[in-house]
């Protein structure tokens, strides 16, 4: 099955629907028109220039620069992730986040390509840029929401936490409970997807299967696969985000360093 | 006599916020015996408290504790601690009560007679069962001391431990908790609470 090719024209034929929205946000003051453009702006170039780099990217096709590739998005949603979250971007913050980030993703990445789909060749572009890529997008939502829940819940009830070390617990002791809480709070969204995943919505890798000429058998496999891929890596680099930080950002009285927060 | 005392503060200051609440202060603390730390609120009587246990800084100054420096890690395992206003969030009462005691440290404490503790305090144990958020501020203050009632530690450190209660529950907090067999550290600028003490410092 051929999938119709859409011609630039085309594409910009298509934008002339979002008139109706705009004339919408304009007539009743919404402030949003001029943030609609720049926002659709910014969406054409970036995926222009996605769309050229993943073509040279799939015809070279090489694992050293598909692996480069993949640590650059790892580089921009860790700085993308201490943007949106109230953590300062400091070293002791910046680096433990990258480093949870990047072996979550290389967890999962080598275990589904190379262990469940046995790729034809190591980190093959069509399959390893994708995936990673839809993992990594979660992570960075999960990471903001768990890092977040953390810290902050930790700095709001500091006298839980002291009360728990002033009974002797150890500090992992004492952060056990605020751990807990960050993983429910980045976990819970992945799970409410997945209950409700094919019935309220198709998912986007799914329907982008189909678009190409697949299965629709085919692509509920790939996509059971790249939610348990989602589900996995999220809480692995929640998890690890947690414990690389407090590594690094308390005190050695245990308490926390809190000139890492943006209060 | 510095030589006999358990817990030292040596010439401490303390400054938030570019004011300076303690400063060059001196204390003593007796093994076994109950001190109290009287004094206004912002005179600096729980921050005192906060020091030893770790969680604050001296700007200046020592803390020794038996014969050493301050060890804030090794000073938390002899100590159970009632702070000023208790938070322990969203669970029953008797799963807060229980966390305590699945630290590695106090894993050896067995038997522990929850509803006992709280219905000596004047809490009745059906409220084992309720969440601790819905206590009020008073009862939030009892479940605290019956926490360190249990925990069974030689350094005993009370912040306000009388503030939300009426004078019957005052008399059961004393009589549940000074026994004379520990060290015991409270501020307070309750006079039933003071009359109590062994030794009175004023800030």
């Amino acid at each position: 099955m051929e999938i119709i090719n859409i011609t630039w024209v085309q594409l910009a034929l298509g934008f002339l629907i979002m008139l109706l929205p705009a004339w919408i946000l304009w007539r009743y003051r919404t402030g949003l028109n001029t943030k609609l453009l720049t926002s659709s702006l910014r969406m054409v170039l970036q995926l222009v220039f996605v769309g050229y780099y993943l073509e040279y990217l799939f015809k070279f096709d090489n694992p050293w620069v598909n692996a480069a590739w993949i640590l650059v998005m790892v580089v921009v949603a860790d700085y993308a992730t201490l943007d949106r979250s109230e953590l300062k971007r400091k070293p002791s913050v910046l680096l433990p986040v990258f480093a949870a980030t990047f072996l979550g993703i290389v967890i999962v990445d080598l275990f589904f390509l190379e262990f469940v789909i046995k790729l034809s060749s190591f980190l093959e572009a069509q399959y390893t840029i994708p995936i990673t890529g839809m993992v990594l997008g979660n992570c960075l939502r999960s990471n903001v929401i768990g890092i977040n829940a953390f810290y902050y819940s930790l700095d709001e009830h500091k006298e839980r936490y002291q009360f728990y070390l002033a009974s002797g617990a150890a500090k992992s002791e004492a952060l056990a409970p605020f751990i807990s809480l960050a993983l429910q709070k980045s976990a819970n969204p992945t799970l409410a997807t997945m209950a409700t995943i094919g019935l309220v919505s198709l998912p986007g890798m799914m329907t982008g299967q189909i678009l190409g000429g697949n299965s629709p058998l085919i692509a509920i496999k790939y996509q059971i696969m790249i939610m348990v891929a989602i589900f996995s890596g999220t809480v692995l680099s929640v998890f690890l985000g947690i414990y690389f930080t407090n590594r690094f950002v308390f005190k050695d009285t245990d308490m926390l360093d809190e000139s890492i927060l943006k209060k | 006599m510095i030589n006999s005392s358990y817990i030292t503060f040596q010439k401490i200051s303390f400054g938030f916020n570019g004011k300076e609440i303690l400063h060059d202060f001196n204390l003593e603390i007796m093994k076994d015996k109950h001190t109290v730390l009287e004094g206004e609120s912002g005179s600096g009587k729980s921050t005192i408290l906060k020091s030893l246990l770790g969680f604050l800084t001296p700007n200046k100054g020592s803390i020794i504790v038996d014969g050493q420096q301050l060890h804030p890690q090794k000073v938390r395992q002899k100590t159970a601690w009632l702070p000023q206003d208790l938070n322990l969030g969203d669970g029953s009462v008797r799963e807060v009560m229980k966390r305590p005691f699945s630290f590695k440290v106090n894993q050896s404490k067995k038997d522990l007679d929850f509803a006992g503790s709280l219905e000596s305090l004047g809490v009745p144990a059906d409220h084992l069962e309720k969440k601790f958020r819905d206590l009020s501020t008073g009862q939030r203050q009892r479940v605290g001391v019956a926490i360190c009632y249990l925990l069974d530690k030689p350094l005993l450190l009370l912040d306000e431990p009388t503030a939300a209660l009426d004078r019957a529950s005052k008399q059961k907090v004393a009589d549940l908790l000074l026994d004379q067999k520990r060290t015991i550290i409270s501020t307070s600028h309750d006079p039933f609470w003071v009359d109590l003490a062994d030794n009175v410092i004023a800030l």
